[in-house]
């Protein structure tokens, strides 16, 4: 059994559900994973996912990498990109306004996750999505 | 995928099938406008078969909810699965989305 899943994509919008068919792949290979950890993992994953996929494609979409692992007491989301440097305040990332439209992505990810970092190391953005395991 | 179904009373049901992500939001978007453009008063957004919403596609039924009331409407939401649940609460919109629990309950509420 495979310890990580990875999946190379191109940043857009697309590229999501395959973000999604990876994960399918990891709860088929670790059924053992709690439905509410896959659920709000899954939440972390899609949102860095998108944040990834609209800010760091622009102007011109470029591949982003993800590798996954499930560990006995965490689960574990690694993007890197090429893309433009992202600026991400966590400590500010709060919920918008109820009729905002926009601006629930870091503040969905922060909630649903145990750690999300962002660093940006020479050329590339790394994001970290680890949630610990509760069952 | 996202399906439209106008009812001659002035409701109008969008279906979405699958997940509503940054992926299926912008044809949300459109599905939402021709309700709104066709006269429709209330605009029922049937999530029994949303198996995942991110916050792309939680703007998107936002936008629609704007969108109804302006023209006078409003916008329902029914039979949200757990995951949009858990959604709407982290985010707090759970009582400017309060759930129905089925589209025909939504429909009736006049």
């Amino acid at each position: 059994m495979p310890a990580e899943l990875s999946l190379r994509a191109p940043g857009v919008p697309a590229s999501l559900d395959d973000v999604h068919v990876l994960l399918t792949r990891a709860w088929d290979q670790h059924p053992d994973v709690g439905d509410d950890d896959r659920l709000r993992f899954e939440i972390a994953v899609v949102e860095i996912a998108g944040n990834v996929v609209e800010h760091a494609g622009d102007p011109d979409p470029v591949d982003f990498d993800l590798a996954v692992r499930v560990e006995d007491d965490r689960l574990e989301a690694r993007f890197q990109d090429p893309g433009r440097r992202v600026d991400v305040d966590f400590g500010t990332a709060d919920m918008p306004d109820a009729l905002a439209e926009t601006g629930r992505g870091v503040a969905l990810a922060l909630a649903t996750a145990d750690e999300l970092t962002y660093r940006r190391i020479g050329a590339v953005n790394h994001w970290l999505v680890l949630r610990r395991r509760r069952s | 995928m996202i399906e439209l179904d106008t009812h001659p009373t002035g409701a109008a049901v969008v279906r979405v099938d699958g997940r509503l992500t940054m992926v299926d939001a912008p044809a949300f978007r459109s599905a939402v406008t021709e309700a709104v453009g066709e006269a429709a008063t209330t605009v029922v957004v049937d999530l029994s078969a949303c198996a995942f919403m991110d916050s792309s596609g939680l703007g998107a039924v936002i936008a629609g909810l704007k969108a109804a009331r302006q023209a006078g409407g409003d916008l329902r939401i029914a039979a949200p699965t757990t995951q949009v649940l858990t959604v709407l609460q982290l985010t707090n919109l759970e009582r400017v989305l309060r759930p129905f629990g089925s589209v025909a309950e939504a429909l009736r509420a006049g």
